[in-house]
């Protein structure tokens, strides 16, 4: 049987062994893996915005964003803990193993965008599948206008990816803003929710293109703020999460409307979303 | 074809199945639609009997315990463990042994354990885990009508005119009840519920009395009372019952407009359901059993109302009490009692125990047995052993008392918490592993046939205790369950008449079934002779009343969101996660206000908030619905910190079952 | 078109039964219903016998299906998966239209789209269809209004219709063609075509008659549900009546929403199932971590209807989601099957 299909690894995980683990926020850990089939190693090509179905063995299998570039970069996961199986994740140690399928879903349209500007808004551990469509573009970093990140989280200890973000500032015309709501002792940057950084970045509005991933309440915010400050809906971009059992849009399970973010997504425009007839 | 016909083992409805069994192993279930009960209908537990009845998580050998940690051994050895460990137990005291038997198991294997208890451990003190609440329905019914059991039939639902539901939610707890209950409502059936929450049950009556928590057997009284007062009542027999004029002066005591005040339920509407109840052709009532269900003294105001407006006795007419769980029902039947023996023969009665005397050949103990909560209660620490069958609860119960016991045996098929306070442990063959009866709510008796071989090899609760029985030296030789079940009818009048041919070729049959009823008895109908009764009523309503410090009434309600907490849904998938869903949203359970007093104490939907009372207090979320009125909250408890820290403080009030209403404080967090 | 005579039509299964595992209707001795399920020998099969409790959906898509098995060694490091297929030949034989048409929109749905589902596929690859077309319509069958019987016209291999003593056979594909020489049936003069039309007109006459249980003009509701122009009130009327038993999608033909769980066994492997699921429970869209985007029964229920009688939905299907074989009715402990939300949204438009 032909387990790979257009480079994706359809109906049987490959096996993938844990490299690397690294603490990031609470609850959260970064799983560095490498398929112990080297063709299959060679082969797996994602993008920005895809996602995989991550199988802990005797645990069980769960959809996971993807937060690697599809360029020149480690493939991990960041995950959180938040049910079954992601907690026998958090209990397994370098050398274990785990299965892999996937890659799937559409994923960020990256040509269409080539020349614009961009900018990601992220909540708390939203900033986890846009990191993947960040550093492919500061990859390719002439290739766009300005590429703006405005990342809110609860409190300071809650911002995901502090060490890349650092990296990234390094880069030329990378702008960052940062805030929390629940500002802890020696906090000295902003404070207030992620909408409140919109005006602070004075974002630019034509020719532009924003990323916005985050918990449901922000997300509703950020995209008003958004609408009023003059962006349209179809240059809002975000990446839905949805419970999910097989991954290639048959288990139904992720349907929203008339589309399953399996396949139809996860990446979605506003202007779609709003069309889909459910809550997000 | 590979589908053969079951029974569902989940609640006491006793839904006809199908299961699919293919080269051995199960592989589906699907619905009988020409069962005279379910009717091609099962419920979210029924559709997945096949995901609990597959599962590895079972126990696979005899173990005993040894320096605190488990080994496992051969039955032999375990046998011969158990029995050297209790000899110096045997014949010490009458309160030093203990038996609590499981209201999942098949009758014969109920009959076996009460058998073990009383002719080789010479102790009465047996009691049926979970659900001792349904004994209160049995002594009421048994009193007032003669009848030990469910008086009506499910089968005539669709047949009757009114139809009462008191308290319990039948469309959470009982599906299929409660379905054949909305079927007859849509079909013309008056429907009233009574309660102080607005269930799905309610949300499908005709008319919903929303009293306030704690005053609800006030309600039903009034109903009575009103029933007499404006003569709608049966003037032709019900007062030349006995019993009629204590009840009557009992009702006639109760001060209207202050009772009509406190049950917050209007004059107009306790007179139409009086009026209606009474005037119609034929009536049902309706309650659940159990923790959660009727005590007995709302149950006796129950069978009194009904008695008042002639609706017992008749076509179509029943008292109705179900049960929760798959055998509770026949649990009580086979005597797993401390004062009964089979069929609610009571173990007083010298002819009666010397006709198991012959039978089993053995002397049994004069004195009636303790029933094991109390005596594990109970400050003197009399009870030194405890016999445990397959606890059904996900949470234990006395867990400090019982693990200050001497020794603890269990017999079990799943992995359940209860198996590490054990001392010894047996696994036995789970259903379709091996025959066996069960006797629904209504007191059908239905067989479950063996379909796969038993896990790993292990044995049927026949084979075991036949091999316990050997060792201390009394001969039990059982062949099969049909053995056993032969035994059964031999000493029970009510069961004489059934036989495993029987049972095989029908959808159940219904007890009594001997001589006098060849066929099985639908329902309970008076016949010229029998004498129906009213049963004492206790007349006092506790009001429980908020205070400035309390000014909330909360009712702590169970089966609706985790069915009874129960042991064998985790073993499934679909069930579980059903009963995950509500957790994953409110992880920490959840407290149901209506949204003027979440106005008022200012918090919002998932917002955390402290319960207090005078025994403790819980942080739990805020669900914000409806279905509760002002000034009165609701908590499910399935998250076992909720059972454990706030509401074992408050056991005392699951003895006033559904007017069970704690009066509490709730603040924001 | 050919012909067999009445009593030898079981030949046709005998001669399947031996290359293939036989499925067909049965009739359960002690209460009489009807399955639809795995014979050991084609005598057990009873071609008249009512249209079954059970769709045959089972034997492409079980209620319970093992699709891997793995073991994984913590201590050594070491994972082994088994991809596990169900490669036996299975036929089924007399299947009526409907259920006939459900099998079509479950290819259409599993073989479609982007991804082919090769676990379905497997199922189905080396199936054998006889199908029979109904007669005289049963109490509970509504196929006229779902454009789905009483006669079939596509997906068999070959298809029986009874006329008088003989059953007219039609084959449907080449492996039709070639069973019908092996067994030598003679051919069927043009009458029979005519014939056969005339039994088909007479079939959807008795509908008025006979089948009395349901109706459901679902064309009329279909524009409604696609745009989402129901009261609110409509479904909260049906939501209320929903018991969340999960019944409906169970029994119905065309229905194949799956959960997969992995089993851990005793022996330390594990099994990953694929079992039935449902889009009325709750628990079906929760996520991990705290948020059901679809809250209400009455939003759940909303789905599943969309699903049946949506135009997007239909696209995937290439028709209506609904083959009016009635089933839904009589599972469910509400009052909502799908011929009564027809019902209730038509009557809310008349209204």
């Amino acid at each position: 049987m032909n387990n790979i299909v257009d480079g994706k690894i359809v109906t049987v995980p490959e096996i993938a062994t844990i490299e690397e683990i690294k603490d990031e926020i609470q609850d959260v850990k970064t799983f560095y893996l490498k398929f112990d089939n080297p063709e299959v190693e060679k082969n797996f090509k994602i993008k920005s915005g895809q996602f995989v179905m991550l199988t802990v063995f005797g645990a069980g299998e769960s959809a996971i964003s993807l937060p690697p570039s599809p360029e020149n970069d480690r493939f991990h996961l960041s995950v959180r803990r938040v049910g079954k199986v992601t907690d026998a994740l958090h209990a397994l140690q370098v050398g274990d193993k785990v299965g892999i399928r996937g890659p799937f879903g559409n994923g960020f349209p990256f040509e269409e965008i080539k020349g614009k500007n961009i900018i990601y808004v992220a909540g708390g551990i939203g900033l986890i599948p846009l990191r993947s469509s960040i550093v492919h573009a500061l990859q390719h970093r002439n290739e766009f206008g300005r590429i703006i990140v405005l990342l809110g989280a609860r409190t300071p200890k809650d911002l995901m990816y502090q060490y890349n973000i650092e990296e990234w500032l390094k880069i030329p015309g990378f702008e960052c803003y940062v805030t929390v709501d629940q500002p802890t002792d020696g906090w000295t940057g902003h404070t207030g929710f992620v909408n409140s950084l919109i005006d602070k970045a004075n974002i630019p509005v034509e020719n532009t293109v924003a990323f916005v991933c985050g918990p449901p309440v922000m997300f509703n915010s950020v995209i008003n703020d958004l609408m009023k400050r003059g962006l349209k809906d179809d240059c809002i971009i975000s990446t839905l999460e949805r419970h999910m059992k097989c991954g290639i849009g048959k288990c139904q399970h992720c349907a929203i409307g008339r589309t399953l973010v399996c396949t139809d997504g996860p990446v979605y425009t506003y202007k779609q979303i709003k069309t889909l007839g459910e809550e997000i | 074809m590979d589908y053969k016909s079951g029974v569902c083992n989940f609640c006491g409805t006793g839904c006809g199945n199908y299961l699919r069994i293919s080269d051995g192993k199960i592989t589906g279930v699907y619905s009988s639609r020409n069962h005279p009960v379910s009717k091609g209908r099962l419920c979210v537990r029924g559709w997945h009997i096949h995901e609990w009845l597959m599962t590895d998580q079972r126990i696979s050998s005899p173990m005993i315990k040894v320096d605190g940690s488990f080994k496992n051994v051969t039955y032999e050895e375990a046998v011969n463990f158990m029995m050297e460990k209790l000899s110096p137990y045997m014949g010490s005291s009458a309160k030093a042994i203990g038996f609590l038997g499981a209201p999942r198991w098949s009758n014969e294997n109920n009959y076996l354990f009460m058998k073990l208890a009383r002719s080789v451990f010479k102790t009465n003190n047996i009691t049926l885990d979970s659900e001792s609440g349904h004994r209160g329905s049995l002594n009421v019914l048994s009193k007032v009508t003669g009848f030990p059991a469910m008086t009506g039939s499910l089968e005539q639902i669709e047949k009757t005119k009114f139809i009462m539901v008191i308290g319990s939610d039948l469309t959470r707890i009982n599906p299929i009840i409660g379905s054949e209950i909305h079927k007859a409502q849509m079909a013309g059936t008056k429907v009233v519920t009574l309660g102080s929450r607005k269930t799905q049950m309610a949300k499908l009556s005709n008319l919903h009395l929303q009293c306030r928590p704690g005053t609800l057997k006030l309600t039903i009284a009034l109903i009575a009372k009103v029933a007499i007062e404006k003569g709608y009542m049966d003037k032709n027999s019900a007062s030349s019952m006995a019993g009629f004029n204590d009840f009557a002066s009992s009702l006639a005591a109760i001060n209207m407009a202050e009772a009509i005040g406190s049950t917050g339920i209007s004059l107009d509407d306790i007179d139409s359901v009086a009026k209606e109840l009474c005037g119609s052709e034929s009536a049902m009532a309706f309650w659940s059993t159990g923790i959660s269900g009727a005590d007995e003294d709302t149950v006796s105001y129950i069978a009194n109302l009904f008695l008042i407006a002639g609706k017992v006795g008749k076509e179509n007419c029943g008292l109705n009490s179900i049960t929760g769980l798959a055998n509770l029902q026949g649990g009580y039947d086979m005597g797993v009692a401390p004062d009964l023996l089979t069929g609610f023969q009571s173990y007083s009665d010298g002819a009666v125990r010397s006709k198991f005397e012959k039978a089993w050949q053995v002397q049994l103990p004069a004195e009636v047995g303790n029933d094991v909560y109390q005596l594990l209660e109970n400050k003197n620490k009399d009870l030194k052993v405890l016999f445990v069958a397959e606890h059904d609860e996900g949470i234990v119960k006395y867990e400090k008392e019982i693990a200050n016991l001497d020794f603890v045996v269990y017999f079990g098929s799943y992995d359940n918490p209860f198996v590490n306070h054990a001392d010894v442990v047996f696994p036995i063959a789970a259903l379709i592993e091996d025959d066996g009866t069960y006797t629904n709510t209504e007191r059908r008796v239905q067989i479950s046939q063996k379909r796969i071989q038993a896990f790993n090899g292990v044995l049927s609760v026949r084979e075991l205790f036949s091999m316990i029985a050997a060792k201390s030296g009394v001969k039990w030789s059982y062949n099969s369950s049909e053995d056993v079940f032969k035994e059964i009818a031999s000493l029970t009048p009510s069961y004489s008449g059934l036989s495993y041919d029987k049972l095989i070729n029908s959808t159940g049959i219904q007890w009594p079934c001997n001589s006098e009823y060849p066929n099985g008895c639908k329902s309970f109908l008076l016949k010229s002779g029998t004498a129906l009764s009213f049963a004492k009523v206790s007349g006092t309503f506790p009001a429980v009343n908020v205070s400035e410090a309390f000014p909330f009434l909360l009712i702590p309600g169970r089966g609706e969101y985790f069915w009874h907490q129960n042991n064998i849904m985790k073993k499934s998938y679909i069930p579980k996660r059903e009963y995950n869903a509500t957790l994953l949203v409110y992880p920490k359970g959840f407290i149901e206000i209506n949204s003027e007093d979440a106005k008022k104490l200012q918090v919002r939907e998932h917002w955390t908030v402290k319960i207090s009372s005078d025994k403790g207090s819980m942080n739990v979320s805020v669900k914000i619905s409806e279905d509760v009125k002002p000034g009165t909250a609701y908590v499910p408890y399935f998250i076992k910190e909720m059972i454990t820290d706030f509401l074992l403080g408050h056991s005392d009030k699951s003895d006033m079952g559904l007017d069970a209403t704690i009066p509490v404080r709730i603040e924001r967090v | 078109m050919y012909l067999i005579e009445k009593e030898n039509v079981m030949k046709i299964a005998e001669e399947l039964a031996k290359n293939y595992e036989l499925f067909g209707p049965v009739v359960d001795k002690g209460t009489g219903q009807v399955f639809f399920d795995r014979v050991n020998d084609s005598s057990e099969i009873s071609l008249s016998a009512e249209i079954p409790a059970i769709p045959p959906k089972h034997v492409v898509f079980p209620q319970i299906e093992r699709i891997m098995k793995y073991k994984y060694d913590r201590s050594a490091k070491k994972a082994e998966i088994e991809a596990i297929l169900d490669n036996r030949s299975k036929a089924i034989f007399g299947i009526r239209p409907c259920d006939l048409t459900g099998l079509i929109v479950l290819d259409r749905f599993f073989l479609g789209q982007e991804f082919v589902d090769e676990i379905y596929r497997e199922h189905r690859k080396r199936m054998f269809i006889v199908s029979q077309n109904c007669i005289a319509p049963f109490k509970q069958c509504f196929c006229v209004c779902t454009d789905s019987g009483p006669f079939a016209d596509e997906g068999y291999d070959l298809n029986l219709t009874l006329l008088g003593d003989y059953y007219l056979v039609e084959a449907g594909s080449d492996k039709g063609k070639e069973l019908v020489q092996r067994l030598g049936l003679k051919s069927a003069d043009p009458s029979y075509a005519e014939m056969k039309k005339k039994a088909n007109d007479k079939s959807i006459s008795l509908f008025e008659s006979i089948a009395t249980d349901n109706k459901a003009w679902i064309s009329r509701v279909m524009n409604r549900i696609t745009t989402g122009f129901i009261k609110e009130d409509v479904w909260e009327y049906i939501g209320k009546q929903c018991f969340e038993c999960g019944a409906c999608t169970f029994v119905c033909p065309t229905c194949s929403c799956f959960n997969v769980e992995d089993h851990n066994r005793f022996d330390g492997t594990t099994d990953r199932l694929r079992t039935w699921d449902s889009c009325s429970f709750e628990g079906y869209t929760k996520m991990a971590g705290d948020h059901n985007p679809r809250h209400p029964v009455e939003d759940r229920r909303n789905k599943r209807f969309f699903c049946k009688l949506s135009y997007s939905q239909s696209k995937k299907y290439l028709r209506p989601g609904c083959v009016g074989c009635g089933r839904c009715q009589w599972v469910c402990p509400g009052d909502i099957g799908l011929p009564n939300v027809v019902t209730y949204i038509r009557r809310e438009i008349t209204e």
